[in-house]
């Protein structure tokens, strides 16, 4: 390891565990409309970024499906967690066997998507997904007895995590789960399962005439990305306390992948990065009276900018800004890169 | 290497992919408006006559204006509108705005900053010693998502108080879950519609001093199978929340009054092409119900004339769309002689306070609404109307305490007491906190060769439960609900004629 790798990956670490103190302490610096609104969100975006950047990276798959599978887990949550009020079945279950079945249908989900899917590579397998959160749009907003347009509202949310009960509370449960996602793709990156799903990124074929089975490999990583959307969908109906199909709309899967591209699709902490910038254009850019009406050209000027700038998003900028001017990456690097292929720009 | 050609490759179209989906995005115009100040967009005033008016049954006297004021040292009221300004109902805009603000200069003694263009809001105006502020202003695009959205920057990070608004059915019934969560705010509604937001969500917080989309069909049931004779009726409505909440309405009444209704067709919001649910229409039906609205009215109409020939007027009946000013006077001829509901509204009613509300308030605060009306000739618009009432209760509310709102609950309880003597009839609240009113039936005709619409019948003290039919516990209006029985109705045959201007 030369010197320069070393001291970026020091600075790495300093830069996230400042991310973390201020993320922990962030209730005593900013006011609570920034911490139960704003950042709660960038964590659960985060997360589902997060998926699309796992598959991404470590299996180089481009996902538009992930925002579908976040919301398969709402609506499904909402079904069952509800009580007579609302649209959908109303089941009125308990929050804990709720929690866990929704989470497992939209596996399940994920699962059939991925053996749909995982046989095309490319502009291919991003339309096919692209197609998938159509499909999942379309059929909340027109089957009635699950949601319909007006979608699912007052789905309760566990009592102590309630805004009423303490203001804060959800934020920190939002917080903790986004790094122990973190923590499990990192983990999952490297088990052989993850380093199997490197090696199958790289060369599909290889992988293949080695005797693995690549297509079960990018099925298996296409669900559990999606249980990672999904656990990111719960949080969000949590969070917002109803779910409809504008939320998984054309224009929330285009957000997420602007996300992700602006945080940068290699590295998993770009996730959270882009979430961050995402969210605070998003409400600010309404402030500003040039730019009220036209958030999604700002936004796509931003993202513009950032993908001429620095195609690897703000996580490569950042790379480079602590790596020096040097071009070469040092091996282990290059591992964690995951969809590290030569870059053309930059 | 077939491998790497796959990766470059799809990096490529990746890029162009998202450039084109980016660019297709913030083609469509999306906006998310919040700004009370922006440049002004001048509209030339088209003048239509007004609507005078003068005396029937329930008919409270004209509501003089206070004297403008700007409170004193007090606290300020923080207030938030909610209005609409993409979507379906996104030209309703300046008419909610209108509304909300003529009844809080009217009532409060605040100012439209711009009487060419409601949106632009108000200055001054106050309660007791607290002055108004009017904080922000939210922009929905009719989905429950991006209304929550609003919401919470209004509340939360503009930190109103007080909020008035949504106008479309799904929005309302998030936001009261959403003000149930948050009892230390109050919210009155705008013009929304939808039945759940009071009989189901009953959020203590919430409070509607307009119609719910099934109240304000009261007695159209009636007509249809009384006066006009069908027997058999299909019913065509958008798919979501107001639309079954108007269409229930009509189909309860015509049920409960012997008639049977053989088709409904649900197709969603937001449709532009209705070719094929106009080619499911049946025409072995003696009428049809339409509750399509919005931005899809006149599409539809429109499929349905290529689809199944010219339209038949008395085999028509509307909702209040088919009389919303600023849109029904689009549908042409060809729907002259179809009744059609309204939303407690009677432009043409001939009382003192009806023909005051559209001159001398909706008319002196404002002169023109864009897009492109005179004022006074929105104000009997379900929007106008609907953000005025909602606005004036406030008024009335926030008067009872004083325009001290550091204990909301005696502000909420209060305005659980409000009764507003209304242009077109009082209008007081049941224990959901919904209003209680006099209904309106309307039929289209033609006057100088222009649609105008006419107020034929008048029906007193309408209530969200239609006799029982709907209650907490029944399921809410849908694709199925209500069925159709034949039952009594407390209202049914009881319709009055009215007076109104021109005969």
């Amino acid at each position: 390891m030369n010197s320069s790798a070393r001291s970026r990956l020091s600075a790495d670490r300093i830069a996230g565990g400042i991310f973390v103190v201020l993320a922990v302490f962030a209730p005593l610096i900013f006011t609570e409309y920034w911490v139960a609104t704003l950042l709660t969100q960038m964590l659960f975006l985060g997360v589902v970024a997060a998926s699309l950047i796992f598959l991404s990276a470590y299996g180089g798959m481009v996902s538009l499906a992930q925002v579908s599978l976040y919301g398969v887990a709402g609506f499904a949550l909402g079904n069952l967690t509800t009580n007579g009020n609302t649209k959908g079945l109303n089941l009125g279950w308990a929050e804990a066997p709720a929690i866990v079945v929704a989470l497992l249908i939209a596996v399940l989900v994920a699962f059939v998507f991925g053996a749909l899917a995982s046989r095309s590579y490319g502009i291919y397998f991003l339309m096919i997904t692209l197609v998938f959160s159509v499909i999942a749009n379309l059929f909340f907003g027109q089957v009635t007895s699950v949601s319909g347009f007006g979608g699912i509202s007052g789905i309760p949310i566990p009592d102590f995590l309630s805004r009423t009960a303490h203001p804060d509370r959800l934020y920190f449960v939002t917080l903790a789960v986004a790094l122990l996602v973190y923590a499990l793709l990192r983990y999952v990156a490297r088990t052989p399962f993850g380093l199997t799903l490197q090696g199958i990124r790289d060369d599909p074929v290889r992988m293949s005439s080695l005797g693995y089975n690549v297509t079960l490999h990018r099925m298996l990583a296409f669900a559990f990305a999606g249980f990672i959307a999904a656990v990111g969908g719960i949080l969000f109906v949590w969070w917002n306390a109803q779910i409809a199909p504008s939320t998984i709309g054309l224009n929330a899967t285009i957000d997420v992948l602007v996300i992700a591209v602006i945080g940068g699709l290699y590295r998993l902490e770009g996730a959270w990065l882009g979430a961050l910038v995402f969210v605070l254009i998003n409400n600010y850019a309404q402030d500003v009276d040039l730019v009220s009406e036209r958030f999604h050209t700002l936004i796509g000027i931003v993202f513009l900018v950032i993908v001429l700038v620095s195609p690897n998003g703000l996580i490569g900028l950042w790379e480079r800004i602590t790596a020096g001017p040097r071009r070469e990456l040092p091996m282990d690097i290059t591992q964690e890169r995951g969809s590290a292929e030569p870059t053309p720009a930059g | 290497m077939p491998v790497a050609r796959h990766t470059s490759r799809g990096a490529f179209w990746l890029a162009v992919t998202i450039a084109v989906l980016a660019f297709a995005i913030a083609g469509c115009g999306s906006s998310n408006d919040d700004s009370t100040s922006s440049s002004s967009a001048s509209t030339p005033a088209q003048s239509t006559s007004t609507p005078a008016a003068a005396a029937p049954t329930d008919a409270p006297d004209p509501q003089p204006a206070v004297e403008p004021r700007s409170g004193g040292s007090g606290t300020p009221i923080k207030i938030a509108i909610m209005s609409e300004c993409k979507g379906a109902f996104g030209s309703f805009d300046n008419q909610n705005m209108a509304g909300a603000i003529a009844a809080l200069s009217q009532f409060a003694g605040a100012k439209p900053k711009n009487p060419n263009k409601p949106r632009d809001g108000f200055t001054g105006g106050a309660i007791g010693d607290h002055p108004l502020k009017l904080v922000g202003v939210g922009c929905g695009d009719d989905t429950s998502d991006t209304a929550i959205k609003e919401v919470r920057r209004l509340m939360e990070q503009l930190d109103a108080d007080v909020m008035i608004g949504p106008l479309s059915g799904d929005e309302s019934i998030a936001v009261a879950n959403y003000a149930k969560q948050h009892p230390d705010k109050t919210f009155v509604d705008g013009s929304a519609g939808a039945q759940d937001t009071t009989l189901k969500v009953q959020a203590p917080n919430f409070f509607r001093f307009n119609g719910d989309g099934a109240q304000w069909n009261a007695g159209l049931g009636d007509i249809a199978y009384n006066k006009l004779g069908w027997k058999k009726a299909a019913v065509v409505a958008d798919d979501y929340s107001f639309a079954w909440t108007s269409a229930a309405g009509f189909i309860a009444e015509f049920c409960a009054a012997g008639g049977q209704v053989t088709k409904r067709v649900f197709p969603p919001l937001n449709t532009t092409d209705y070719s094929s649910y106009a080619q499911q229409m049946p025409t072995d039906v003696d009428g049809t119900f339409v509750a399509v609205g919005g931005a899809g009215l006149i599409p539809f109409l429109k499929a349905y004339e290529q689809a199944k020939g010219p339209i038949e007027a008395k085999k028509f009946i509307g909702n209040l769309f088919w009389g919303t000013p600023g849109q029904f006077e689009q549908l042409g001829p060809r729907v002259s002689g179809a009744y059609i509901g309204g939303a407690g509204t009677a432009g043409d009613l001939d009382t003192p306070a009806a023909q005051d509300y559209a001159t001398n308030i909706i008319g002196k605060w404002f002169k023109v609404i864009p897009p492109g009306k005179d004022a006074a000739s929105a104000a009997p618009s379900t929007f106008t109307y609907g953000y005025y009432l909602n606005a004036w209760g406030l008024v009335k509310g926030l008067e009872a305490v004083k325009g001290d709102i550091k204990d909301q609950s005696k502000l909420q309880a209060a305005l659980a007491k409000v009764e507003l003597p209304a242009p077109y009839g009082t209008v007081k609240l049941d224990e959901n906190r919904q209003a209680i009113f006099t209904v309106y039936d309307q039929q289209l005709y033609m006057k100088d060769g222009k649609l105008a619409v006419k107020t034929v019948t008048s029906i007193p003290d309408v209530d969200q439960t239609f006799g029982g039919t709907f209650s907490g516990s029944t399921p809410a209006p849908g694709r199925n609900f209500p069925g159709c029985e034949k039952k009594s109705l407390p209202w049914l045959g009881k319709a009055a004629p009215v007076k109104v201007v021109g005969g």
